[in-house]
């Protein structure tokens, strides 16, 4: 081995630097991600009502009970919504997400005017389980654009209990 | 300086008398976590009243028991033989206390109430022995010189505790709101990885930046930052395991998977990411602070810092938001896929990790050979010029442990080997002399020195 020349740390520094380069443009294209999914400005005031959220039966397609915020994991459930205060233009679908953030229960996308009849969003249970899985259950009503959610008209949150 | 006036020999490492500024520093940062420990536990309490929330908050006294026994303990290490020990046991009875009630906590709030504590206590077992191969082979990283152990565990428990606890509470925060505003899905994963990535990467450099501040002398360079950082990384990454096993195990259990989904993450956080995951992370943090520490003006050391911070947190991030878009099939095939989306979305960083590892070991042994050809050059007699190819080499200075193994036993090894430390030290003061980056007197490279030369008068000749 030979002497160290003494700016052989300025080496390593200026490596640091280019991989801290890398990661500034990793973190920018995040936040471009993070603004093509959540643009700024969507707001339109515009508001959907979720009825509530009641025990379902499958057999029949029809709700039980009255609106809960917590279910076992044995239980089958589905949100209600009223489409009918939605202006009949926008484009909107209903999904419900786990505590995973799995998509685990949907209707549309479509108008308001279609959706009418598909007032009942049940959740179903992932494929290969018996249960559904516990945590936070999120439903949302979105307006689309372009395909992509941009707003949430109306949201709610109800717990699956483990 | 006369060694006579010590109880025991100065310390290979001499601490200087007077504070310097850097520890003002490192009390500010310290009173800021605990701060922000307290507000957001009191918030999280009042306002969402949840299991983590009741944690957050009974876990106040835990965390603050194991913060004043670790300063306690780690600062005993620079007294003189006769309060050592009386530090030391203040240290280790409040390490238990600030443990037992955390792990109570922990017990009773969360792995009781999710997988019960049988399942718990296994999960830790599982995750022990990887952890404590991950924390050894990350020390063994630093060929020239090991950092203490005692320093390693700190870091680690850091990860463990400290920082798990730090960002529970402000994920939970984070989480929360992301939750009710957001619209779900890409934006709001995007959304997540930034709080994981953000957050877990600042409460785990924290830890590596106060060993930056208060431990100078056990922190030499880009070498020691990588160990420290990697060691916050497998402490966190141990508690983290446990936890997701945990809960996957309660999840899974009423499908009678649970154990198979504990295993799969036991495999995918201690083994195949037990070094690709938050160990190289937060090792980047290290790797900047150590850079830091060595680089000659306060701005080139902002940069550097900052630049460690940036990329922890972006590689952090890019695995949070982006594994989605690598699914792993349900299928044999599932397992191959597994192993690549890691190769492929972590692998860079700790390439460019062990990149700046190779490099900074090899410019510290070219530092350190210098210095032990100019200090044999004195005729000091602490390094003979017949030394310095033995002490360039960490191969040469095993045989000449070996040797001395052989020849009296394992006293004689571990003489030579304090022998060869203390050179080391020596060698390591010398190269941060010559190049200005020591605010310690010169009166500590001669007791250093002195040292090593009472050591080799009690070593046999090898």
């Amino acid at each position: 081995m030979s002497s160290a020349p003494y700016d052989q740390v300025q080496v390593l520094y200026r490596t640091l630097l280019v991989f801290a380069t890398v990661a500034v443009v990793i973190l920018a294209v995040g936040l471009v991600e993070f603004v093509y999914f959540e643009p700024p400005g969507q707001a339109t005031g515009v508001k959907a009502q979720i009825v509530g959220v009641y025990a379902y039966e499958p057999s029949t397609g029809a709700t039980q009970g009255s609106d809960r915020s917590a279910f076992t994991r044995t239980e089958v459930f589905a949100a209600v919504v009223d489409w009918s205060g939605l202006p009949s233009d926008l484009n909107v679908d209903a999904r419900w997400y786990d505590a995973f953030g799995s998509v685990v229960g949907r209707v549309g996308p479509s108008t308001p005017a279609k959706l009418g009849s598909s007032s009942i969003v049940p959740v179903i249970t992932p494929q290969g389980l018996h249960h559904n899985l516990p945590g936070d259950y999120t439903f949302v009503v979105e307006r689309l654009q372009s395909g992509v959610p941009v707003e949430v008209l109306a949201r709610r949150i109800v717990l699956v209990e483990r | 300086m006369s060694t006579s006036t010590y109880t025991t020999p100065p310390a290979a490492n001499p601490h200087p008398r007077l504070r310097p500024g850097r520890y003002g520093i490192a009390i500010c940062i310290t009173a800021v976590v605990v701060i922000a420990l307290v507000i957001s536990s009191l918030l999280n309490y009042v306002y969402l009243d949840t299991i983590p929330a009741r944690t957050s908050l009974y876990g106040l006294l835990a965390v603050a028991l194991i913060s004043l026994g670790t300063y306690i303990g780690v600062r005993a290490f620079t007294r003189d033989r006769a309060s050592r020990r009386k530090h030391l046991i203040r240290a280790g009875v409040l390490l238990g206390l600030g443990t037992l009630l955390w792990l109570l906590v922990l017990d009773i709030f969360v792995f009781t109430q999710a997988a019960g504590p049988g399942v718990a206590a296994i999960c830790a077992l599982a995750c022990l022995p990887t952890t404590a191969l991950g924390l050894l082979v990350v020390r063994r990283m630093d060929r020239n010189e090991k950092e203490p152990w005692r320093l390693v565990l700190v870091a680690a428990a850091w990860g463990a505790i400290v920082a798990t606890s730090l960002v529970i509470w402000g994920e939970t925060i984070w989480d929360q709101v992301a939750q009710r505003s957001l619209v779900p899905g890409p934006g709001l994963d995007a959304s997540t990885a930034f709080s994981a990535g953000l957050l877990e990467e600042i409460a785990k450099g924290l830890a590596v930046a106060l060993l930056f501040l208060v431990m100078r002398n056990d922190f030499d360079d880009v070498v020691d930052g990588i160990v420290y950082g990697a060691a916050v990384g497998l402490g966190f990454n141990f508690l983290e395991s446990i936890a997701y096993m945990t809960n996957l195990y309660a999840i899974f259990s009423p499908d009678g998977i649970g154990w198979y989904a504990a295993g799969l993450q036991w495999y995918g956080r201690q083994v195949l990411g037990l070094f690709f995951g938050h160990a190289t992370y937060t090792a980047f943090i290290g790797a900047g602070l150590g850079i830091a520490r060595q680089l000659p003006n306060k701005r080139q050391k902002a940069f550097a810092i900052v630049s460690g911070f940036l990329i922890a947190i972006a590689g952090h991030f890019s695995w949070d938001a982006w594994v989605q878009f690598f699914p792993i099939d349900n299928s044999l095939f599932g397992l191959v896929e597994m192993h690549l989306r890691t190769l492929i979305m972590t692998g860079p960083f700790t390439a460019a990790l062990i990149a700046l590892l190779i490099f900074g070991i090899r410019y510290e042994a070219m530092g350190l050979v210098d210095q032990f050809k100019k200090e044999a050059a004195t005729g000091s007699g602490a390094i003979l010029p017949e030394d310095v190819p033995i002490l360039a080499s960490p191969w040469r200075r095993l045989k000449q442990r070996l040797r001395a193994f052989r020849r009296g036993g394992l006293r004689a090894y571990l003489e030579v080997a304090r022998l060869q430390t203390a050179q080391l030290d020596l060698a390591m003061e010398r190269w941060h002399r010559e190049r200005k980056e020591i605010d310690m007197p010169l009166e500590a490279e001669d007791a250093l020195r002195q040292r090593v030369i009472q050591l080799r008068h009690w070593v046999p000749a090898t």
